[in-house]
C-alpha cells in the first residue's frame, strides 16, 4: 500500500469496528474556568506526597523535605489559610462583579430605545 | 566573534538546553567565544551554564535568547545595546496545563503573553519551525539542530518482500509526559490495535513526567486499559534510547500542539514508520513521511493506521524512503548554516 492510501483504509476499516474501551481518564484542554472551579482551586491544599526530590537517588532528601513540612506544619497552615483567604475574597468579589455587569448589560438592553421606522 | 546564549531554564532531560549546548559546540568549532547562562538552572546540569548573573557581554557581542518559557528575569537582557537574535523554542497553550500542573500552566500563560515583547525587541526572531515563527510574525525559521550521528546507526534494512508480522511488535512514543502530548489517546488507540490487530503488542512511553501526580495517573490508566502491556519509562540515556527506537515497529503521536517535534526526526532516522496527528508544526517537519491524521480521527483510525504500518512491508519501505528525505532536509550542516548567517547578520 502506497502512503497516500493508508489514511483512507485505515477510516474504512475504523467504521467497521464498534469496539470500544472501557471509559478511563481523558485529557481535555480546559478552555475557560468557571467560577465554581476557581473557587475549589482558590481553597488551596497542597499535597504532602508531592513533596519529593527529583534527584536520582533522592530518598532521603525526600524524607528530609517530608519532615520539614512535619515541623513546619503550624506555620505552612497559617499561610495556607491567608493565601486561601485573599483568594476567595477575591473570587467573591470577581462574581460579584460578573453578577452586577450581567444584571446593567440586561436594563441596558431594556431600555433601549425602538428601532427608528 | 562572541555569542551568548540566554534560557529562561536549563536542565539534563530539557531539549532547549540540549539545543543550546549543541550550538556552543558549533560555536567552539567556528572559534567563537561567549558563554551560556540560564535564568533557572537545575543544580543537575552542571557548570556548563551559568547563572544569568555573570552574563556581562562586551560591546559587539551578539546574544542569542532561547525562549521557551516565561521568564521575567530575562526582560533586563532586552535593555542590553547587543544585538539580539531571538530563537522561540514553542510554549505550550496553558489550556493544557491548567488541570495538571497550575504553575506550568501560569508560566505557559505568560510566556505566550511575553512572547512579542521579546520578538519585537529583538534584531532578529525566528522560530524552530514556521509554525512557531508565524505566532509572533516572523518567517524566519532556524530549526532545532538534529545530529543522527549523536543517536548511533539505525537497525538494518528490512526488506518489503520478505516482513513478516512481529508476534510482539513493539510501539513507541518519546516526548514528556505532559497533557498536551496525549499518552492518554496513545493508549487508547495502542490498546485498540493491541485487540484487535496484535494480542501480544507492547506499548513504550519514553518521557520525564510533568509532576508526580500526573505520571501516576497516565501509571494507573495504563494498567487500567492494558495492564502489563505499557512500560513508562524517563531518565534514558543516549544509549538506552537508541535501543528504544531499534526495538520499536512503530511510532505513534497524537500530541495535540507540538512546535517542532524533534522525535519525528528521530524516527526518520531509525526507519520506524510514523504515525501522528497533523497539528502545529508537525506536518512541516514530517512532510510527506508520517501518516497524518486530522482531527476528525480518533483513535480507532490511529489503531487501524498503526495496523497498516507494522504489518504493511510495501509502507514501511516507501516511509522509510521519503523519511530518509526529511532527514536529509534537517541535516545539521543546513541548520548549522542558516544559524551562523543569521548570527553573522548581527556582527
Amino acid at each position: 500500500m502506497k502512503p497516500d492510501e493508508a489514511l483512507a483504509a485505515a477510516r474504512a476499516a475504523a467504521a467497521k469496528r464498534d469496539d470500544d474501551l472501557p471509559a478511563g481518564m481523558s485529557i481535555a484542554p480546559t478552555e475557560r474556568v468557571s467560577i465554581e472551579q476557581l473557587m475549589e482551586w482558590a481553597n488551596i491544599e497542597p499535597d504532602p506526597d508531592l513533596m519529593r526530590s527529583t534527584r536520582r537517588f533522592g530518598a532521603p532528601i525526600t524524607w528530609a523535605k517530608r519532615q520539614l513540612v512535619h515541623v513546619l506544619r503550624q506555620y505552612l497552615r497559617e499561610l495556607q489559610s491567608q493565601q486561601t483567604r485573599f483568594n476567595l475574597n477575591v473570587l467573591i468579589r470577581l462574581a460579584e462583579l460578573e453578577d452586577r455587569v450581567a444584571r446593567l448589560e440586561e436594563r441596558g438592553q431594556a431600555r433601549a430605545p425602538a428601532e427608528p421606522r | 566573534m562572541n555569542v551568548h546564549q540566554i534560557l529562561s531554564g536549563a536542565g539534563p532531560y530539557d531539549a532547549v538546553t540540549t539545543q543550546a549546548l549543541a550550538f556552543r559546540d558549533l560555536f567552539g568549532g567556528w572559534g567563537w567565544g561567549g558563554r551560556d547562562v540560564a535564568a533557572e538552572i537545575d543544580p543537575r546540569i552542571g557548570d556548563r551554564i551559568a547563572p544569568l548573573r555573570v552574563l556581562h557581554p562586551r560591546d559587539g557581542d551578539v546574544l542569542l535568547v532561547h525562549y521557551s518559557a516565561y521568564a521575567p528575569k530575562l526582560r533586563g537582557v532586552l535593555d542590553l545595546p547587543q544585538r539580539k537574535l531571538l530563537i522561540s523554542h514553542n510554549i505550550t497553550p496553558a489550556r493544557w496545563f491548567w488541570d495538571h500542573d497550575p504553575q506550568a500552566a501560569v508560566v505557559c500563560a505568560l510566556g505566550r503573553k511575553q512572547l512579542p515583547q521579546f520578538a519585537a525587541a529583538a534584531d532578529v526572531a525566528a522560530g524552530v519551525s514556521l509554525y512557531n515563527a508565524r505566532e509572533f510574525g516572523s518567517e524566519t525559521v532556524i530549526p532545532i539542530l538534529f545530529d543522527p550521528a549523536g543517536l548511533g546507526a539505525p537497525r538494518d534494512e528490512e526488506q518489503p518482500a520478505s516482513w513478516t508480522v512481529p508476534e510482539r511488535p513493539t510501539v513507541l512514543f518519546v516526548g514528556r509526559l505532559a497533557p498536551h502530548k496525549r499518552q492518554d489517546a496513545v493508549i487508547r488507540a495502542f490498546e485498540l490495535y493491541r485487540r484487535r490487530h496484535a494480542p501480544g503488542a507492547r506499548l513504550v512511553l519514553v518521557g520525564a513526567p510533568i509532576n508526580w501526580a500526573y505520571d501516576a495517573a497516565m501509571r494507573e490508566l495504563a494498567e487500567e486499559l492494558s495492564p502489563g502491556n505499557v512500560t513508562i519509562e524517563s531518565g534514558l540515556t543516549r544509549e538506552q534510547l537508541a535501543a528504544r527506537w531499534r526495538s520499536a515497529h512503530a511510532f505513534v503521536c497524537l500530541s495535540e500542539h507540538e512546535g517542532f517535534c524533534i522525535p519525528l526526526l528521530e524516527a526518520f532516522h531509525f526507519g520506524v514508520p510514523v504515525i501522528a496527528r497533523a497539528v502545529g508544526g508537525v506536518p512541516e517537519v514530517a512532510g510527506d513521511a508520517a501518516l497524518l491524521l486530522d482531527e476528525r480521527d480518533g483513535e480507532s483510525v490511529a489503531a487501524e493506521l498503526l495496523a497498516l504500518a507494522v504489518a504493511d512491508g510495501e509502507l514501511r519501505a516507501e516511509l522509510r524512503r521519503r523519511g530518509a528525505a526529511r532527514i536529509a532536509a534537517y541535516a545539521p550542516q543546513r541548520t548549522a548554516r542558516t544559524l551562523r548567517e543569521a548570527l553573522e547578520s548581527l556582527a
